[in-house]
């Protein structure tokens, strides 16, 4: 039954993958006097989602439900914050954490939320507090091979949408880089190698940028989405030297999201077994009440 | 042979300071350059950047050249000449530390000293020879301009093609390694200007000293970056590089290489003390190699802000001054002329504070593709090298507490022991002869490093490499999706 809903639903695996990546992090790469960083994270992250199905949800729903709710969407934008961003203040970690859940929630067009979770809480750590960086050079080379590993088994098991946005995100992204760093400017290909090797800019084309809740819903419209972000994140990384170019432009392109849902006009993605896991827990939830009142 | 590992080691990790920076030089005589240790001062703020060199050579003044890349076309106002022994003071203040404590004897009272001594540096030097005085113009390469700074001239190139440039440089006297070849096309592709820089021999003699000083040069530019592909000589070649940075806002962070904070606050046995500096680099090199490389290694970083009274803890050397700040093109401090200055919206706040970072890199061809890119963070945390070791307490310990120090003591020399070996990657075997020699007369036979040694070896050989912290966390994490889908949570 576990394995089951493992296998259908693609944001299990990406909890799983992001937690392989953070541990390796922790444990072969040595970030070490960091972990009060992550609990951070984690902990203002629920807690925030917790508030929100509260005020949201008029009250009515049993604990269990409420944490529930997304709970796999917390997780996720948890683990993004954590393999990202950092900062030596706890409350901006906090600032950080609440402005993802929080964003969810609020910021919405026809009931769909336009930002992905944890880049909005990067952004907004980064450019408003002056006191959160990325630290691409958090990941050494390395990385490479368990992060090729992860992405591939992730795309093979995964077979949703995603595919098509990471391949054309990444695809583009490394194109241009491989045009401008080897075929003008002559570098050998261990330099271009380092360039795409970077542990951050994988992370953001298989885990992040894919978030499928926020892409354009029509095929055509999205692949055209990622082009332009690959594009100009290209273009501000590579003459504006602006690191982590492709977070800030995912954030801002996401703006532009419900102005291409409404001119192509396609069916909405849903988790799909989402549905059918929450109807069967209103059932399974019944037992546990019963006991609690009795 | 294997025993004099620690001790014959090269001091490369400490500081030998070689010139050889980013930019290349050598020539006719193919002087043989061999694990060197370069030093830089980057200062960087908004879009500008200071950059300094430090300059070791020693030999014939008329043998010097040496070729950076540089962003712009730098003007007579951006290129300076220092004081060089900012560079001794900086790496004094900001080398790794050894720290020694007393223990008190817990049957008497006796006050707790503790005192602090560093780490010493040796000089050594190179020998950089040949400039030619050609000129060959039709190959592509115009002098953008030709300046007399110090004892320096210097003249910025710009080229239309590598084969032109490579020519220009041979034809003039240098010879460009072989390794650094590769990088000359992208660098001119890039529109990066090159610094060309020999010594004036008329300016050089008013002077009269024997030695040359660092130049600085200042520039606009959004890349901070240290250009250090030019300066591979070979492929198999390591070379050490020291940055020094300065910084407003927080700690320097190298952005396409992997980050690391040099292993510290480590106890050590006693004996290491006179031996500090072949520790150090031994200590380095392992952990250059656990960490692939390709890596740069954090070893200092504080705020050096001048009002700020805490530069250090301990101070192993005399924290920078205002005027050494200044020196090192700390531009903030100074009442320099901003009007260049492209940042207007920070000067305004006259913000005085000034972060130090010290970062440790070696590089080798195969592990450092690219030239270093850097970044400022807003991280203001300190940090230092720091290794401690404690002198064990003398006299008697008949009383109840001193059994139970004597025992305490021991268990923490045997885990000394095990530390030592650890950072620096040695057998235990190499310890010895050294155990039982150095400074450690007064202690009790039976706490003696000599006599716990054997029982460190018999209990290391037990052990068993057990990641447990890893097995641990994912234990915790299948447990906890387990409870989470027990109560129906996911």
């Amino acid at each position: 039954m576990f394995l089951q809903n493992l296998f259908k639903d693609a944001r299990y695996f990406q909890i799983l993958f992001q937690s392989i990546f953070l541990s390796y992090g922790i444990f072969f790469l040595h970030w070490h006097k960091e972990e009060w960083l992550y609990a951070t994270y984690f902990i203002s992250s629920i807690a925030t989602q917790f508030l929100c199905e509260y005020v949201a949800d008029n009250k009515k729903s049993h604990f269990t439900q409420r944490i529930k709710n997304g709970f796999t969407s917390v997780l996720i934008s948890s683990f993004g914050l954590s393999l990202l961003l950092k900062t030596n203040e706890w409350w901006v970690a906090v600032l950080a954490a609440v402005v993802s859940i929080a964003s969810k929630y609020i910021i919405r067009v026809n009931s769909k939320h336009i930002f992905n979770p944890s880049a909005v809480g990067i952004v907004v750590a980064v450019l408003f507090t002056g006191k959160a960086w990325i630290s691409p050079g958090q990941w050494g080379s390395s990385m490479v091979l368990v992060f090729a590993a992860c992405c591939l088994g992730f795309i093979v098991v995964t077979k949703v949408q995603k595919l098509t946005v990471s391949v054309s995100f990444f695809g583009v992204f490394a194109g241009l880089l491989f045009i401008r760093q080897i075929i003008f400017l002559g570098w050998p290909m261990d330099f271009f190698i380092q360039s795409i090797g970077t542990g951050s800019l994988l992370l953001f084309s298989f885990f992040m940028i894919t978030d499928p809740k926020t892409t354009p819903n029509h095929a055509a419209a999205r692949i055209v989405w990622c082009v332009s972000i690959a594009a100009i994140s290209f273009y501000l990384a590579t003459f504006k030297f602006i690191n982590g170019a492709p977070i800030f432009v995912l954030v801002a392109a996401q703006l532009f999201v419900p102005l291409l849902d409404y001119i192509f006009k396609a069916e909405r993605f849903e988790w799909l077994h989402v549905k059918l896991q929450v109807s069967k827990n209103e059932y399974s939830i019944k037992p546990i009440l019963q006991k609690a009142i009795k | 042979m294997k025993r004099k590992l620690l001790f014959t080691a090269p001091l490369i990790a400490v500081s030998p300071l070689l010139f050889s920076f980013c930019g290349f030089y050598v020539s006719k005589a193919d002087g043989t350059l061999k694990n060197k240790t370069s030093q830089v001062i980057l200062v960087r703020d908004g879009n500008r950047t200071s950059l300094t060199m430090y300059n070791d050579f020693k030999g014939d003044t008329k043998d010097f050249a040496m070729v950076v890349p540089v962003p712009v076309l730098l003007k007579k106002d951006d290129i300076k000449v220092v004081d060089q022994s900012i560079f001794q003071k900086l790496n004094d203040y900001s080398a790794p530390r050894l720290v020694e404590y007393w223990d008190q004897n817990p049957c008497n009272s006796y006050e707790n000293e503790n005192k602090v001594s560093f780490s010493r540096s040796e000089l050594s030097s190179v020998v950089v020879s040949g400039y030619g005085t050609a000129k060959r113009k039709e190959l592509g390469v115009k002098i953008e301009a030709k300046y007399l700074v110090g004892e320096y001239d210097i003249l910025i190139l710009s080229a239309r093609e590598s084969g032109g440039l490579k020519q220009w440089l041979t034809g003039n006297g240098y010879k460009i390694p072989e390794g650094a070849e590769e990088v000359l096309e992208p660098y001119i592709k890039s529109n990066l200007k090159f610094f060309v820089v020999k010594v004036n021999e008329t300016e050089k003699k008013k002077l009269n000293n024997n030695f040359l000083r660092p130049i600085q040069i200042s520039f606009n530019s959004p890349k901070f970056m240290l250009p250090i592909r030019l300066g591979m000589a070979n492929a198999d070649g390591d070379q050490d590089l020291l940055v020094y940075a300065f910084t407003r806002k927080g700690r320097i962070e190298c952005t396409n290489y992997r980050n690391a904070a040099i292993a510290t606050d480590k106890n050590i046995p006693l004996f290491v003390q006179k031996n500090f500096g072949s520790f150090y680099g031994n200590l380095f090199t392992q952990q250059w190699n656990n960490e692939n490389k390709a890596i740069s290694f954090l070893e200092y970083a504080w705020n050096v802000t001048p009002i700020n009274q805490m530069k250090c803890d301990p101070c192993v050397g005399n924290p920078p001054t205002e005027q050494d700040l200044v020196q090192s093109g700390v531009w903030w401090l100074g009442n320099k002329d901003w009007s260049d200055y492209s940042n207007d919206d920070e000067i305004e706040t006259n913000d005085k504070n000034v972060h130090f970072t010290r970062l440790h890199f070696r590089y080798n061809r195969k592990s450092f593709p690219q030239d270093l890119m850097f970044q400022v963070t807003p991280n203001t945390a300190t940090f230092q090298a720091r290794y401690i070791i404690t002198h064990p307490a003398t006299g008697d310990f008949n009383c109840a507490a001193g059994k139970k120090y004597l025992q305490d003591l021991k268990q923490r020399r045997k885990k000394e022991l095990r530390e030592l070996t650890a950072l620096t990657g040695t057998d235990l075997n190499n310890w010895e002869e050294i155990a039982s020699a150095k400074n450690d007369e007064e202690t009790l036979a039976s706490a003696k490093y000599a006599t716990l040694l054997p029982e460190v070896k018999n209990e290391s050989e037990k052990e068993q490499n057990f990641p447990a912290g890893f097995i641990l966390f994912g234990v915790a994490l299948v447990g906890s999706a387990g409870i989470m889908r027990w109560r129906g949570i996911v």
